[in-house]
């Protein structure tokens, strides 16, 4: 795998004088899920807000492509926990959004992409609802094919399935997978639920607490295989990965003084 | 009914108006009984009745509807101009922080002076015309309108505009396509409200050396306490007050049906 899609280098972010990430280099690999774990407040957050140009480093570099970024644009598209699809454009309008921003798609082929995307997401019969009709994994869902349709390379998942419950947030975390392969898109995933990150991670970066540094690289996929299902949850491997990761993130959180 | 007596219950559309209805008349009931059995003079307490009647003989006679159109002329014509302008100087103030911290104190200091206080220097300064009334209602209306606009605008969530960007928009785009959508509901409800503000300031600016006007029209029947004329031109400020309201509200649940 080359791991020279995404890349981080020596990157350094201060807010004032107080260092939230410090001299972080990472390779991110096209095509694959990247969970960001850490304690909250670590700097994951932030870390992965610069890879979408929302927060710029204090020092060094990150790279799409070879391409430096400087600033948020379509290819790399967030997804945000909390008011995460737009309240005032239906669901359709919603997948719309960013495509009315590119040229090079004329009414035809927008409406084509509304439809592709609307039947990835299984939204078709809610096409004309408004979000507050619908339910909260529904507008995550939303807030996906919004990101895709717009012609993102990269998601940017910040904790996105943090408010839903047990149930909904199981079957979206399975249909992330799917979409993920279908699409074949690269996706940093930043949450602080270890067994959500071991079920959905190619690969987990579990960072130390602030500010962030990498302690561990944990390559899932050589464990749990790329597919994923819900019976995956019921394995030894998962049982024991999940458990290691606890225990590293434990350590970690129980070194701190306060 | 049960559910109409729960702490924070529901009621119907239908059940406000009864409810609503009953309170109004009501009152109106024991208004119009007390002035009757004559314990309080009617100079001081005409009977609604009374006051009735008379508003219908001042429409008659005394042109109390056309009074009645130039208020509301004066109005819309001093809060339209407040809203034009209130609305992308609240924005900018939000939007840029040089704009927001260059105004915000002045702003501030002159929201905080009573408009009575006003009325001597806006004289001085445009005689007694048209211009002082104006200038009066937007005086009351535009320093908090604005500051309620660049609230409505600091509201809009961080989240909403961030996402915008990472779909491609540009930061023209923001505006009109995130901002102005995001914050419509909240900047109606406040120009609404605000429009209620300019009202009140509207008696005062007709006080002030008019002959036309219900403030006009309710100074001058004082002046020879002819109670039912006074109250009755209060009673079609409340009137007028109460349809554009509901107008207003009614405009809000059309254009944001999300809600």
């Amino acid at each position: 795998m080359n791991s020279d899609y995404l890349t981080f280098e020596n990157v350094t972010k201060k807010f004032d004088a107080v260092p939230v990430v410090s001299q972080t280099s990472l390779g991110i690999s096209q095509n694959s899920l990247v969970v960001f774990l850490g304690p909250s407040g670590c700097g994951k957050t932030t870390l992965m807000r610069m890879a979408g140009g929302l927060d710029l480093p204090t020092s060094g570099t990150i790279y799409l492509n070879g391409e430096a970024i400087l600033g948020p644009d379509r290819r790399r598209g967030m997804v945000f926990q909390s008011y995460s699809s737009f309240p005032w454009l239906t669901v359709e309008g919603n997948i719309n959004f960013g495509m009315r921003y590119r040229n090079d798609l004329n009414a035809e082929q927008r409406a084509e992409r509304v439809q592709h995307y609307l039947r990835l997401i299984r939204l078709e019969d809610f096409a004309k609802s408004f979000p507050n009709r619908i339910s909260g994994g529904m507008r995550q869902r939303v807030a996906i094919a919004r990101s895709l349709a717009a012609g993102s390379d990269v998601l940017l998942m910040d904790e996105p399935f943090g408010a839903l419950d047990a149930l909904t947030r199981e079957r979206l975390q399975v249909e992330l997978r799917q979409i993920q392969a279908k699409e074949a898109k690269t996706i940093i995933f930043v949450t602080h639920d270890v067994e959500e990150a071991v079920f959905l991670a190619d690969r987990i970066i579990v960072f130390s607490a602030r500010p962030a540094r990498v302690l561990h690289d944990i390559n899932v996929t050589k464990v749990l295989g790329p597919e994923r299902s819900l019976a995956t949850r019921e394995t030894q491997e998962f049982f024991k990965l999940r458990n290691d990761v606890l225990h590293m993130i434990r350590n970690e959180t129980s070194n701190e003084h306060d | 009914m049960n559910e109409l007596l729960k702490f924070r219950g529901k009621s119907s559309a239908k059940a406000n108006l009864f409810l609503g209805t009953i309170t109004a008349v009501g009152l109106l009931l024991i208004w119009e009984l007390v002035a009757n059995v004559g314990i309080i003079a009617p100079q001081f307490l005409p009977a609604p009745s009374k006051v009735l009647s008379t508003l219908w003989s001042m429409i008659l006679t005394q042109n109390l509807l056309w009074h009645a159109w130039v208020s509301n002329y004066r109005v819309l014509l001093a809060f339209s101009i407040a809203a034009i302008m209130a609305i992308p100087i609240g924005i900018l103030m939000s939007s840029y922080r040089i704009v927001g911290a260059s105004l915000e104190p002045t702003i501030d200091f002159i929201r905080y002076l009573p408009v009575p206080a006003l009325v001597p220097i806006s004289i001085i300064w445009f005689g007694v015309g048209e211009t002082t009334k104006i200038f009066l209602l937007w005086l009351g209306t535009f320093f908090q309108l604005v500051l309620l606009v660049a609230d409505d605008m600091r509201r809009v969530p961080q989240e909403y505009v961030e996402v915008a960007f990472t779909l491609g928009a540009k930061p023209r785009n923001i505006l009109t396509d995130v901002g102005l959508r995001a914050m419509g509901p909240t900047l109606l409800d406040n120009l609404r409200i605000t429009l209620g503000w300019c009202w009140t300031y509207l008696v005062l600016a007709e006080i002030v050396a008019a002959d036309s006007g219900l403030g006009f029209v309710i100074w001058s029947a004082r002046r020879y306490v002819k109670t039912p004329e006074v109250l009755a031109g209060v009673v079609v400020i409340g009137l007028i007050g109460l349809i554009t309201d509901q107008l207003l509200r009614m405009l809000h649940r059309r254009m944001f049906k999300y809600l």
